[in-house]
């Protein structure tokens, strides 16, 4: 019997995954928890003095982000972990389907996931924008960055997952998110304190956290500032490359794993 | 239901009851004069800014509807103490390009607190971070022309008016200030610029043309009273006629206001007066 081709494997089990977390009810929830807040923003947009159009664009860009990174945090963190809980991950790697394949196919399924419900969530913020009469087309480059930051925090999502349990795994996840937003800082202290190994730490702090900070351009557009194509290339880039180690790294971590 | 049950409900309606009456009683003791204290211990917008992960300009949008709400109640009589802390400090740290906050924050400094040099201060953080927005020097000019300080009004109409991609309005009214300031070739030379720009509009252009005519007026105007002031000082009375100015060397020949028609002299007083003179609303 020949064995399956690998991106054949990783297809089957991505769309799985796909299917079973469009099924997850907290996928559901978090949906209706980001067109609330949508909605919530054109109820605001009532009640300001001018503004409404960067009002509604803001508040849909955050929920879009903030929705999307609690999507990969709390389903991300709990994909391997419920195979391994109801026992299917056995079945699984009974096949002829590598470790690194079922790694790889989970976080591509959950990108998908992800991609969908930015695309959805972005729809909804398009209405709410064409509503006002003003264009959402300008949001699309930080909407685009989003997505490059929430594959980030899928693959250490996975990376955790693999290492220990759902709760723990999203404290991390959690924390490398809001590292990866001060990451910046580390730069700062690295110029405060004297040189030894206290600014090597810095330095290496620096350059090893996802620098997520720079992948944000919210604000930019909102206010129908450019962003310069060569920008947005090095960050997809950037968002690959970075996506591609930690993920590398999570495959390591789940081939080293031992099931009982 | 169990009598359990009951007191239960009971209680929750007393507690619900009693916690709504302390509540107000608590709202109407403490004095509506010292809300405005709170506002102190609200963070620079750069810390804010660093705890906000990202999402700063969301940040300053709420702040921006709170400060809205906030300034509307009239009944807080010392809320104006920190309108440039809440604008400045905060908001236009969160998002240096919200313009609208700006704007906002001073037109309740200029208008209601009575603070124009507040207000002005704002504006030109404003306009500092925004350097490609024509609109916070042009409010920050119509500010200054309320004030009736046309100098200022002029500097900032200048400001605006050279941003790239400002209307004409921006030019206008830069011309107009400048001819109240008495600046007059230079306003004659902007109204001219106006005139001839291919890319004024046909208003613009209309406008234009008749300011052109009125400066031109009121320049010559200008010379004529210098020219009597001259016949006055030499001759110790006025002209009896502006003919006579002719006769006696002092200017080649007679002009005619944008009219066509001879400037009226009144040889009482040497006034000089056209029709052009009163649109620009001197009698």
């Amino acid at each position: 019997m020949r064995a399956p081709r690998a991106s054949g494997v990783v297809t089957a089990i991505a769309l799985n995954t796909f299917r079973e977390a469009v099924r997850d009810r907290v996928l559901y929830l978090l949906l209706v928890f980001a067109l609330l807040v949508i909605l919530v923003a054109r109820f605001l947009a009532l009640v300001t003095v001018g503004s409404e159009e960067k009002i509604v664009k803001d508040f849909g860009l955050s929920a879009i982000s903030l929705f999307g990174v609690a999507i990969a945090v709390f389903v991300g963190v709990s994909l391997v972990f419920k195979e391994i809980e109801r026992r299917t991950v056995y079945t699984l790697l009974a096949q002829p389907v590598r470790r690194w394949q079922f790694v790889v196919a989970k976080f591509f399924g959950l990108l998908a996931v992800l991609a969908v419900n930015v695309v959805l969530m972005y729809a909804t913020v398009a209405i709410a924008l064409w509503l006002e009469g003003a264009s959402s087309i300008e949001l699309l480059p930080a909407v685009w960055l989003i997505l490059v930051e929430l594959a980030i925090i899928t693959s250490f999502a996975l990376l955790f997952s693999s290492l220990t349990n759902p709760i723990l795994a999203a404290v991390w996840t959690s924390a490398v998110y809001v590292a990866g937003h001060l990451a910046w800082s580390l730069r700062l202290l690295a110029e405060r304190v004297p040189p030894g190994v206290a600014r090597w730490a810095c330095e290496a702090g620096y350059w090893i956290l996802p620098n997520l900070d720079r992948l944000d351009r919210k604000a930019t557009v909102v206010h129908g500032l450019d962003v310069p194509a060569a920008f947005l290339l090095w960050s997809t880039l950037y968002g690959a490359c970075y996506t591609t180690l930690v993920l590398a790294l999570a495959c390591v971590a789940f081939e080293r794993r031992e099931f009982r | 239901m169990s009598r359990a049950r009951w007191v239960t409900a009971l209680a929750l309606v007393v507690a619900l009851g009693g916690a709504s009456i302390s509540a107000r009683a608590l709202e109407r003791l403490a004095p509506a004069a010292e809300r405005a204290g709170q506002l102190l211990y609200l963070p620079n917008g750069k810390h804010l800014r660093i705890v906000s992960l990202g999402h700063s300009s969301l940040l300053a949008d709420l702040i921006y509807l709170w400060a809205i709400q906030f300034y509307s109640e009239y009944n807080t009589t010392d809320r104006f103490r920190y309108v440039r802390h809440i604008f400045g400090d905060v908001i236009a740290e969160l998002d240096p390009h919200y313009i609208d906050a700006y704007w906002l924050g001073a037109m309740i400094l200029t208008i209601e607190a009575r603070d124009l040099e507040g207000g002005l201060a704002l504006l030109d953080l404003g306009i500092e971070r925004n350097p490609g927005n024509w609109i916070l020097p042009y409010l920050a000019a119509w500010e200054c022309n309320m004030a009736s300080n046309a100098e200022c009004a002029t500097r900032y109409f200048e400001q605006a008016a050279a941003v790239p991609g400002a209307p004409l309005v921006a030019r206008r009214m830069h011309a107009s200030m400048l001819a109240r300031t008495g600046a007059l070739d230079d306003a004659l030379r902007l109204w001219v610029g106006v005139l001839e720009d291919p890319d004024s509009d046909d208003v613009s252009r209309a406008i234009a043309r008749r300011k052109v005519r009125e400066v031109r007026a009121e320049i010559e105007r200008s010379a004529l009273r210098d020219v009597i002031g001259a016949f006055r000082i030499s001759n110790e009375r006025l002209p009896r006629d502006l003919a006579e100015l002719v006769r006696r060397g002092y200017i080649r020949q007679v002009p005619s206001d944008p009219s066509g028609q001879p400037y009226a002299y009144d040889a009482t007083t040497g006034r000089i007066t056209s029709a052009a003179g009163r649109v620009l609303g001197e009698p």
